[in-house]
């Protein structure tokens, strides 16, 4: 990878933008939370839809995440993670935890193991156009071997635990373990992530 | 020889969340207490929320609308403050307790064989004792010299109110060391009396009561070799020969 393209981790006027528009939400300011919204509610909703895959239950959860980012902003700790972290982390868990409070009455290794006859891996193809960052994410994403990438998606896409992947995949826990890890570490240093 | 601790490979997991739940809330403890994962997590978790942009995805227009109603009709939370030693020590032991109260599944133990890595996580834990308590060069002698055992064991325990016990034993030493941060005092009249635990009895190892800072630092002493816990119970003043209450806490080993 190119050694300029290591300098920028996130758009530099996305993120300026994010940070500076969720500064002034937690003053109270609905403006600038409407412009928040509008910076990243397609990647809010989007990361909820891949993993809920559900339109109306999306909806309402990534309405819950807004809501939140609305009443903690107060409390966004600029020195964790950037503005766009911090959203899409919430993002990403509100999606998990709703996957899992809808799985705690059933069986899950029986529907874990119903899913894979069903779609044992599909890749992050998807609409969506191909703007710049995008592009990057892709290209990082090829520098992982097969089984990083697979545990890696199947986490963060299909919404598994790491118990689940290993199962799934019929590999040790600790592998699997080590194949999120490492797979992140070079998705990390390809994208030239630093904090 | 204890193999090394594989928690700290979890960091990726636990950025994608794929940890199960009471995993999850184990690990968060132990980010609390170590640096090195804290900070691969804070990168792991900026790398994993770039994972959304290739599923980017035109939110619906309804979702906008609805979103500002709802933001306008919730009042925002106040911004996080440094908390006064007072407000601390009003904090009741009641919530401490029904956190840790015998459940292994929310505490994390540690047992560390390469003592390397808690060497450096226990002596910043000490750094930090340092600055604010009266007794830390005793404190910190006690845990090294403990911690210098070839058998030394770390176990970390931390409740969801922000107690943490750090316990470091040797078993040929007969001795170790428990240093509880975050514990609010006994109630009045009482004393926290902690326990050796065998399989038949309880060994008595001491009294304490966390300073107005609610830290201690405490030297555990007995048949180490064959205890299955160390426990923690509220005994009336002046202690007890065998504990009259459920444990607080129990740290199995």
């Amino acid at each position: 990878m190119a050694a300029n393209r290591r300098l920028r981790a996130v758009p530099a006027s996305g993120a300026v933008a994010a940070e500076h528009l969720l500064r002034q939400v937690a003053h109270g300011d609905a403006a600038a939370f409407a412009r928040l919204f509008d910076e990243l509610s397609d990647l809010v909703y989007g990361v909820i839809r891949r993993v809920l895959r559900d339109p109306s239950l999306s909806e309402e959860v990534s309405q819950e995440v807004f809501v939140e980012v609305w009443r903690n902003a107060p409390r966004f700790e600029e020195e964790r993670g950037s503005a766009r972290t911090w959203v899409l982390t919430m993002a990403h868990r509100r999606a998990i935890d709703r996957v899992r409070s809808e799985q705690a009455s059933r069986d899950r290794t029986d529907r874990v193991g119903r899913r894979n006859q069903e779609r044992a891996f599909d890749a992050v193809a998807e609409q969506a156009e191909l703007n710049d960052e995008h592009r990057r994410v892709n290209e990082a994403l090829t520098t992982l071997t097969a089984v990083q990438r697979e545990a890696v998606e199947l986490a963060y896409y299909h919404g598994y635990t790491y118990r689940e992947v290993a199962e799934l995949l019929d590999t040790p826990l600790g592998t699997i373990k080590t194949r999120m890890r490492d797979g992140m570490i070079r998705l990390r240093d390809a994208m030239g992530v630093t904090r | 020889m204890t193999p090394p601790p594989d928690i700290h490979t979890l960091t990726g997991v636990y950025a994608l969340d794929a940890l199960p739940d009471d995993e999850r809330e184990s690990f968060e403890a132990h980010l609390e207490v170590c640096d090195a994962c804290s900070q691969e997590v804070t990168e792991l978790r900026s790398t994993a929320a770039l994972l959304a942009e290739p599923v980017c995805r035109a939110a619906p227009a309804s979702l906008r609308e609805n979103v500002l109603l709802a933001a306008e009709d919730t009042r925002q939370l106040p911004p996080r403050t440094t908390p006064a030693v007072e407000s601390i020590a009003s904090r009741r032991v009641p919530v401490w307790t029904r956190t840790l109260a015998l459940s292994s599944a929310a505490a994390l133990v540690l047992a560390v064989g390469g003592l390397s890595f808690a060497v450096t996580e226990l002596s910043s834990r000490i750094d930090e004792l340092e600055v604010q308590a009266s007794q830390a060069e005793e404190r910190t002698q006690a845990m090294s010299d403990v911690l210098a055992a070839p058998d030394a064991e770390v176990h970390t325990v931390a409740g969801d109110d922000g107690t943490v016990v750090n316990l470091v034993l040797s078993a040929t030493q007969g001795r170790g060391v428990f240093v509880a941060e975050g514990m609010a005092s006994a109630p009045p009249e009482h004393t926290y009396e902690l326990w050796v635990i065998h399989e038949n009895h309880a060994q008595p190892a001491g009294m304490f009561n966390p300073d107005a800072a609610e830290r201690i630092t405490h030297t555990v002493t007995g048949d180490l070799a064959n205890a299955v816990a160390i426990g923690v119970t509220i005994e009336p003043e002046g202690g007890s020969p065998e504990p009259t209450t459920e444990p607080l806490m129990r740290i199995d080993l």
